[in-house]
């Protein structure tokens, strides 16, 4: 064994520069896995965080004939009552806040917007006492003031601002219809510019005080939907149960859904994402395998003769295949060792700094809810998984032609140029 | 002591058979120092492969102290080529990158023995061979007789019964390969075992002390030759 050790050992080294490259391919592949990783992992982190503090809470109430019809926000199936509801979920310590989301048609008339004309938006009716409980609309604003209660005002994501040409001061007209089906328009004023860390948000968001929306749209203190928060990490089916059992009880008409669902575009999207990057990272490894397999090609054919020696001298095929496999062991040894450390060092701006994609965010929705600066998540399993698969593939790549050449009769291999 | 009977082999190449050996019978005893010599194609390689268990003959039987080699299986002919047999190749097939001494000492590994039995062993050949200064040299670092002297050294440092040298004089110069016959035979003389080379250089066949002459895959002439009588060619053994 000190023998076949030694020997690997010297062969890795006897073309230190085919060694060195490719070394350098197997690491580069798994540095790219490591920051890859990282990043993904990062966004969808991040992603997630974003959209349950400013887009879908951790679950949300609503009637049950309301989700089933989301698409159309059904206002006549709202939440009536929703005080009690409120009440039990602060007495269990659940924070909670109650939200109308209805479509309209925002009006703008030029001067003082640069063009008149009208699009179609969402807009979302926020307690301001109660919304900060469970989302950070308010700590948001970048322009103006948050909402206050029962006034005709409205925030509005920064980045709509921008798109129609909207500034705090600006009028905005909504046109829509009250819960039972009748045209009705409010006029409020903006006060406020929302740029949150969730280009939805930024794109589209449309909030208005509960309270004028509750008379405008003849609500009679019924809310769409009561949005809840609970812990980042913590269990969603427990945390639902209990959200059932304290506040539902005696309210059949009533379900709640988590982020999960209600985020489901998001979550698709961040599984096929997924599946596209391990395709992206399968590549990267396949390139690296490449290059393995092709320095093991040219390190075995070209010591054939030096196989047959061997085993004319008595040495076992599987003695002489060990001997190989230590050697292509000890090549995705140096390959992975540079790899994790180049990944690791790499990726600690990446957590720290990370990258600024504001300019492509702003112009393109890649379904992630992160606006700007994009950070990479430290994760151990990925750095011990790199290190092994690089280790594992220089072995694996390194069976095949050492299976093959040893095949050989020795008398061919001895005669072999 | 070597016993082969009506030894014959083909190899096919292509849609052409070529015969190597068409039944050749030999009897070699222990300690002997033996040429087999024949033109290029007459079957010394093939006869030399079989003998070293690399090859398997189609017909007949080789039989090394009475045990047929063509009963044993793959496993049991690796440790008999391990335990038993030596050899050294016409390009030395030293591994390059192990030095002279790991290179002579090797064999030894395979065998199990011990550190300080491997060293005393692998310096003790070494000075045999002439190349106990030279020890931790690369096989780059030496000449072609200095390699050979290494293969030697190799064959011999597992006290084989049989070395076996396919045509182990070819890629030196005449000067060389006199130096290295002459370290063979002194070896033979040493330690007893028996040295079966194959050459078709004459200057070869006169160091032999027994010359097997090998023509189209069958014995030509077996005779002893002068060196062995000390000068005189005492007669033919077909």
């Amino acid at each position: 064994m000190k023998f076949l050790v030694n020997l690997a050992f010297k062969n890795l080294f006897r073309h230190k520069r085919r060694t060195m490259i490719t070394s350098i391919a197997i690491a580069v592949g798994l540095a790219l896995f490591i920051l890859i990783d990282s990043m993904l992992v990062g966004i969808e982190e991040d992603s997630t965080r974003n959209l349950m503090l400013y887009e879908t809470g951790s679950a949300r109430i609503m009637n049950t004939q309301f989700w089933e019809e989301h698409e159309n926000l059904p206002l006549k199936h709202s939440i009536d009552k929703p005080q009690p509801i409120l009440e039990e979920l602060d007495a269990a310590g659940i924070d909670a806040a109650p939200r109308t989301i209805f479509r309209g048609e925002l009006i703008m008339q030029k001067d003082p917007y640069p063009e008149s004309g009208s699009i179609q938006a969402q807009i979302t009716a926020i307690d301001p006492q109660r919304d900060p409980q469970v989302y950070l609309i308010d700590e948001s604003i970048s322009d103006g003031r948050f909402l206050e209660e029962d006034r005709l005002e409205a925030v509005v994501g920064a980045w709509l601002a921008e798109d129609i040409g909207a500034q705090v001061g600006y009028p905005l007209t909504i046109v829509t219809r009250t819960k039972e089906g009748f045209f009705q328009t409010i006029d409020l004023e903006i006060v406020g510019l929302a740029n949150t860390p969730n280009p939805v948000v930024n794109r589209t968001g449309i909030f208005i005080p509960i309270k004028t929306a509750d008379y405008y749209l003849q609500m009679e203190g019924s809310v769409s939907q009561i949005d809840t928060s609970f812990a980042y990490q913590a269990d969603i089916e427990e945390q639902t149960s209990k959200i059932r059992s304290v506040a539902l009880s005696n309210r059949p008409d009533l379900t709640v859904v988590d982020w999960n669902i209600l985020g489901k575009d998001f979550v698709a999207l961040a599984a096929s994402k997924s599946a596209g990057s391990k395709v992206i990272l399968f590549l990267v490894f396949i390139i690296a395998a490449v290059g393995i397999s092709n320095t093991m090609l040219m390190s075995v054919y070209e010591r054939i003769r030096e196989i047959g020696m061997l085993r004319a001298l008595g040495m076992r095929r599987h003695e002489i295949r060990l001997a190989f496999l230590i050697e292509a062991g000890g090549i995705g040894l140096i390959g992975a060792s540079a790899g994790v450390l180049i990944g690791v060092l790499l990726n600690i701006p990446l957590v720290n700094i990370g990258v600024d994609y504001s300019a492509l965010m702003r112009d393109a929705d890649m379904g992630y809810r992160v606006t700007g600066i994009m950070r990479g998540l430290w994760s151990t399993a990925t750095i011990f998984t790199a290190f092994f698969t690089g280790v594992f593939l220089s072995v694996l790549m390194a069976f095949i032609p050492t299976r093959k050449a040893l095949k050989l009769q020795i008398t061919d291999a001895l005669r072999y140029q | 002591m070597i016993q082969i009977k009506d030894l014959k082999k083909q190899y096919r190449s292509g849609e052409t058979v070529v015969q190597a050996l068409r039944g050749v019978d030999l009897e070699i005893q222990n300690g002997e120092f033996l040429s087999i010599a024949g033109p290029s194609g007459s079957g010394k390689t093939t006869l030399l492969n079989l003998i070293g268990c690399l090859d398997i003959a189609d017909e007949g039987s080789i039989h090394i102290d009475s045990v047929n080699i063509a009963e044993k299986s793959r496993k049991e002919l690796a440790l008999l080529r391990r335990e038993k047999i030596g050899f050294v190749f016409q390009s030395f097939n030293l591994i390059p990158v192990l030095t002279a001494y790991e290179n002579a000492s090797f064999p030894l590994s395979l065998l199990g023995v011990t550190e300080k039995e491997l060293h005393e062993r692998t310096v003790k050949i070494m000075q045999e061979v002439g190349l106990e200064e030279m020890m931790h040299r690369k096989p780059a670092e030496l000449s072609g007789g200095q390699q050979q002297r290494v293969a030697i050294a190799r064959a011999l440092i597992k006290s084989p019964d049989i070395v076996l040298a396919d045509e182990p004089t070819a890629n030196l110069d005449s000067e060389t390969g006199q130096d290295i016959l002459d370290l063979m035979e002194v070896l033979n003389a040493k330690h007893n075992t028996t040295f079966v080379f194959s050459t078709h250089d004459q200057m070869v066949m006169d160091f032999a002390h027994r010359l097997v002459r090998l023509h189209d895959g069958l014995i030509h002439s077996d005779e002893i030759t002068q060196r062995a009588a000390g000068g005189t060619k005492v007669g033919s053994r077909g």
